[in-house]
């Protein structure tokens, strides 16, 4: 279905609870304003091609508003990479909007880096991984603090390919994410970690879907938000074991640190097994900081601002610890490193 | 007599409007040890705590002096500068943090000139050598799934690089098994000779190895019999009974 055809989603949604279509839209609903093209490079040999974008929405007025809003489509195929791949994402003009598949065939690790001052950004992220493929991919947000940005990405999974998944949440104004990846074949697993600081009145939502379709697969996210502030942040996730599907193993966490009395978390982690044997678990926690952990931490020196600005560089850290691959592990706690760093100078 | 290290003169201490302390005095010079023992809920513990700042508890009235500068107007970090350490019964675990990066940041923090890059990773490798700790520790999450021993011993290495004036230890024989404990103790020995030290124990066993100067039986919130070395011994022997029959 094409985007003007489709009707505007209620709140009443998981999906669009928090954050509705409108808010995140750029312009009037009805309108699919001329987008400007999201730049994909990279320094390494692998090539971009330009391809057409998909054209299944899979029934996502999110899709298929990009689609319909255009902008740039690039493609990546991946077979085994020896060194890790920087892809930076640069968005400029009023509305940008940019497509990317990747398609994986051997072992890779793919960073995204996306930037710029756009008042609003899309970018919808496909990505197919074949049989026995591995692909760590980090996604690194530093737009704009004024900007709007709608981010949607499919990842399909065959039998015994493996995601690691870590995204670092830090820039635009007000962000919506719709993450969903589909476990297709035997032996496939995904490993997600998301990291989100939020400050000032910026508001971010994150949709995690995770659809095990197979048995023996296995999935787990990892989400932790640290909220100052007015901010809000929105943690919702949807994990799905078919039937039949047995010897799945899914587990969910969703933790959130408030570190303002103004600034909000919410943490909905949903799951749907119709599965007989399997493992899933999900749990979610929003807190101020732990007044143990600050007397602790004072009690061995530290200010009561460095041992807050401890406490809450920790809690981001750990959000990627369930990462394996030691590329993106480092590579996504050195970027964490450096905003906190920047932050702390602000 | 060496320098006066902590005097407390006849504080009296509530956590949330219940009274825990009732009039405990007491005095510590540099290098002295004392041990405080006394049954479960006797206060010993909101002893140490109050002595470092803990907000959860109230001073109804009397004063804790620190060298002979009164405690109240500093909060607990300036405790740490001034030379204060809490070997704490049960620590926080901060998740997230790595041991080395929290050891760095507290050494930075508490000493005057502390040491910097190579030096500090020596004098590091040095305590925990002497503490028979791996150094896997330090890329570990500070007390993060740690076992009751490893806390411990974490604690005593924060201990030694701290080099603090006045050391407080809250329990920190609990939990160590036989070799651990003569290991900590050690490292207890080694900072008790230029620093005053409260040891709070239920157990004779590490008074076996860190010989108090002063025994002190607590009940009921109050120091109710100082003695030696055999206060410990008898109070191991015939428990606590007897004393509340005395007094």
């Amino acid at each position: 279905m094409m985007y003007h055809q489709m009707p505007i989603p209620p709140r009443s949604e998981h999906l669009w609870r928090y954050t509705p279509w409108p808010r995140i839209h750029p312009t009037k609903t009805d309108d699919v304003p001329s987008a400007d093209d999201v730049i994909f490079s990279n320094d390494g040999p692998q090539v971009l091609n330009s391809i057409q974008p998909s054209q299944d929405s899979q029934g996502d007025i999110a899709r298929a508003f990009l689609q319909a809003a255009g902008g740039s489509s690039s493609q990546m195929s991946l077979n085994d990479e020896s060194e890790p791949i920087h892809i930076n994402a640069r968005a400029s003009g009023h509305v940008a909007v940019g497509h990317l598949h990747l398609d994986v065939k051997g072992s890779a690790v793919v960073f995204l880096h996306i930037s710029g001052e756009p008042e609003w950004v899309g970018l919808h992220i496909t990505g197919n991984l074949h049989p026995n493929a591995h692909l760590a991919f980090g996604f690194i947000n530093e737009l704009d603090s004024n900007t709007k940005f709608l981010r949607c990405e499919d990842w399909q999974l065959d039998r015994d390919s493996s995601l690691e998944h870590a995204t670092l949440s830090v820039g635009g104004f007000r962000c919506k994410s719709d993450l969903r990846t589909s476990l297709n074949g035997t032996g496939s697993s995904v490993r997600q970690s998301i990291t989100v600081n939020a400050d000032g009145s910026r508001h971010d939502d994150k949709h995690v879907e995770i659809h095990h379709h197979h048995g023996h697969t296995q999935s787990d996210l990892v989400m932790n938000s640290a909220c100052g502030g007015n901010s809000h942040f929105i943690g919702t996730g949807l994990l799905t074991i078919a039937e039949g599907a047995n010897k799945s193993d899914a587990s969910q966490v969703f933790r959130n640190l408030l570190l303002s009395e103004k600034a909000r978390a919410e943490a909905i982690p949903e799951l749907e097994v119709l599965a007989d044997d399997v493992s899933a678990a999900h749990g979610a926690a929003s807190a101020p900081i732990d007044r143990n952990q600050l007397h602790y931490l004072m009690s061995r020196g530290l200010s009561p601002e460095e041992a807050q600005s401890v406490i809450v560089n920790g809690f981001l850290y750990n959000a990627f610890s369930n990462l394996t691959n030691k590329q993106l592990l480092e590579e996504m706690r050195t970027r964490l490193t450096v905003h906190l760093e920047c932050e702390l100078k602000r | 007599m060496a320098d006066e290290i902590l005097r407390v003169e006849n504080l009296h201490v509530s956590v949330e409007g219940t009274p825990i302390l009732k009039g405990l005095s007491l005095t510590i010079h540099r290098g002295e040890i004392h041990a405080i023992m006394g049954r479960n809920g006797a206060g010993k513990s909101t002893l140490a705590n109050v002595v470092m700042g803990h907000p959860a508890y109230e001073i109804t009235s009397g004063r804790i002096y620190f060298k002979g500068e009164p405690l109240e107007n500093l909060e607990v970090f300036q405790r740490a500068r001034a030379g204060m350490f809490l070997s704490f019964q049960y620590p926080a675990a901060i998740p997230g943090v790595q041991v080395g990066t929290f050891l760095k940041k507290s050494v930075a923090s508490v000493r005057e000139n502390p040491p910097k890059g190579r030096e500090f990773r020596k004098e590091l490798n040095a305590a925990m050598d002497q503490l028979s700790m791996d150094k896997s520790f330090l890329s570990r999450y500070v007390n993060d799934g740690f076992s009751g021993g490893e806390k411990k011993r974490l604690e005593i290495l924060q201990m030694l690089l701290l080099q603090p004036h006045l050391a407080l230890l809250d329990e920190t024989d609990s939990g160590l098994d036989i070799d651990a404990l003569r290991i900590v103790a050690q490292g207890i020995n080694e900072v008790a000779v230029d620093s005053a030290c409260l040891i709070i124990t239920h157990y004779q066993r590490l008074l076996d190895l860190v010989k108090p100067h002063y025994v002190h039986a607590m009940i009921d919130g109050v120091i109710i019999r100082t003695g030696g070395p055999e206060l410990a011994l008898e109070l191991e022997d015939r428990g606590y009974d007897w004393l509340e029959v005395t007094a």
